[in-house]
């Protein structure tokens, strides 16, 4: 496989995973940004655990996947049921405080990032591995009677407290969750790039994921399986000058695709539809 | 002793600059009903309209100041019918949409600042508009006020004592307020929501223009990046003092200002800034809804 195909193929299966771990919480109205400290934490510890204590891949895999989800747990004991903008913030508030502990700790690599974490084999069929364990574990939360509590919270929360939804529980457990994904996200990142560097782990990653959430549509766990191939890959097949202002190109699509199709791209219309369709044949 | 009077000095200016921020980010929410989270960055836009047409006048403080102003308020009034299209009808707001919005058109701003103003280098204001040029406004010992903070420091209070002057005792200001309370009863007893609402717009561009001419007096630098650090602090502080709560709104950004001052004062190095947000973050984890209660 030529170099360019896997860093596309990796990368991709990187954003798929970030952009569920925002669609889990989103499914009660939670835009929890946490999920990006979450990455970096369990990223900066695989990567020190590899080089310093020369831990094997899958067991640091494991770890930054509990990691990551005992952060969001302790977390979510907060805000499992807060406003949406308090969750927000506080997400942004842990990414300021990570990436202010990394860059201030020199056995991290400091602000130059940390190199030399070890090339492993088959860490792109473990990401997809992943991918595909974490895509079937979500397909059966949408189709549970606790999927279709937290489109009740979604719509709303009020309601759905007075039919017995435990809306504090249910957010916990999807923070919990995606907290889980962004920790082994943030392992399989560092085994795929060799290298962190605290700048990656910003405004601009959520940005990216934001939109693959918001283009592809947040109401059903495809439009993000949908966009992140098709907006990371987009601006690699642009000239380089074009590509540059990526970021720029996302802002538009993302205020374009809530204005014209609040949505998302793949609404559950839409999913209903297709499976509808390959059933019949 | 005088290190400590120094900063709450510097805090009381840093924090009279969050006030107005947080007030035009309160204002649009209780009047227009939106999360603008990018307001600051719009702030930060308007710091940098302002350094290029210093620049190109060589450098009249009278021009880049309008120009600081006046772009704040025009790009609040062009984004105006964007959030209008995605609100639902009035009552029943799709608040997170808002805030989405918000950030999409805060990505654009940064990452156009980054490519194509000065090559994304941070930019300097003259130092005949930070006031660098003529020294100490006054000292004694280790306290050292620059003519620029107290001109900072000033224009906050007076435009903070204006701000809640029209909201609580003009009839305008009243109108905003009576939006806020009770949308449907303020349409009934004949305000117009549409024509308040987009005053408010107006009012908070005119408050983030002359924030704009604010932090560029005090910190006389602007970089890309700064708009999603103020963007990120107003937010904090509107949510710690309570979403919409303007009174509430002016003390804790008092008291953050304060501490980010105290904590710089006494705690160099890039670790003084996580402060802040580790005491930010404390708040917010303990109540969520606002220490003074949320108005909406």
């Amino acid at each position: 496989m030529s170099l360019p195909l896997y860093y596309f193929l990796a990368i991709t299966a990187v954003y798929i995973l970030m952009t569920w771990a925002l669609y889990l919480p989103y499914r009660v109205a939670h835009l929890h940004f946490i999920v990006v400290a979450n990455m970096a934490i369990s990223g900066y510890f695989g990567g020190y655990a590899a080089i310093n204590w020369n831990w094997p891949f899958l067991l640091i895999l494991a770890v930054g996947l509990i990691l990551g989800a005992v952060v969001a747990f302790i977390v979510s004991i907060a805000i499992g049921d807060a406003p949406t903008f308090a969750v927000v913030i506080v997400g942004f508030t842990f990414i300021y405080i990570t990436k202010t502990v990394i860059e201030n700790w020199e056995a991290l690599g400091s602000t130059m990032g940390m190199f030399g974490i070890p090339m492993v084999n088959h860490v792109l069929l473990v990401a997809y591995l992943f991918v595909l364990v974490t895509g079937f574990f979500i397909y059966r939360f949408d189709n549970s009677r606790l999927g279709r509590a937290a489109s009740a919270i979604f719509v709303n929360r009020e309601l759905a407290t007075s039919f017995g939804v435990n809306t504090k529980h249910l957010g916990m457990f999807l923070q919990t969750w995606a907290g889980a994904i962004g920790g082994a996200t943030g392992v399989l990142y560092a085994f795929i790039m060799n290298s962190l560097f605290p700048d990656f782990f910003t405004f601009h990653i959520i940005g990216i994921t934001m939109t693959m959430l918001f283009l592809g549509g947040y109401t059903t766990m495809w439009g993000p399986l949908l966009a992140a191939p098709v907006l990371w890959g987009l601006p690699l097949l642009l000239p380089q000058e074009v590509a540059s202002w990526k970021m720029i190109i996302y802002g538009v699509l993302l205020i374009v695709i809530l204005l014209v199709r609040p949505e998302g791209a793949i609404t559950r219309q839409v999913a209903a539809r297709v499976r509808s369709i390959v059933l019949r044949r | 002793m005088e290190i400590f009077i120094a900063q709450i000095i510097n805090g009381i200016s840093l924090g009279s600059i969050y006030v107005l921020l947080v007030t035009g980010f309160n204002l649009l929410l209780l009047v227009a009903m939106i999360i603008h989270f990018s307001f600051p960055i719009v702030v930060v836009l308007s710091m940098y309209v302002s350094w290029i047409v210093l620049g190109l006048t060589g450098n009249n403080i009278f021009l880049g100041v309008i120009a600081g102003i006046v772009s704040a308020i025009l790009i609040n009034i062009i984004t105006a019918p964007m959030f209008q299209h995605i609100m639902k009808k009035r009552g029943d707001v799709d608040i997170n949409s808002t805030m989405v919005l918000s950030m999409g058109i805060g990505m654009i701003i940064t990452d156009f600042l980054s490519h194509s103003v000065n090559s994304g280098f941070p930019i300097a204001f003259p130092d005949n508009l930070t006031g660098r040029n003529l020294g100490a406004f006054f000292q004694i010992g280790m306290i050292s006020i620059s003519r620029g903070d107290m001109i900072s420091l000033s224009m906050g209070i007076v435009f903070v004592l204006g701000l809640f002057w029209i909201l609580y005792k003009t009839r305008a200001g009243r109108a905003f307020r009576a939006i806020a309370e009770d949308p449907a009863g303020a349409k009934l007893v004949g305000i117009p929501i549409l024509k308040t609402g987009l005053q408010s717009y107006a009012m908070t561009g005119v408050l983030g223009g002359v924030s704009a001419v604010s932090i560029a007096i005090l910190l006389g630098s602007a970089s890309p990046g700064l708009g999603d650090q103020l963007g990120h602090k107003v937010l904090a502080v509107s949510i710690i003092a309570g979403l919409g709560n303007l009174k509430g709104g002016l003390i804790i950004g008092i008291l953050l200002g304060i501490l980010e001052a105290l904590v710089q004062g006494y705690w160099s190095g890039t670790w003084s800034n996580s402060i802040a947000f580790v005491v930010m973050l404390l708040a917010i984890l303990i109540k969520p809804k606002g220490i003074f209660g949320i108005k909406l």
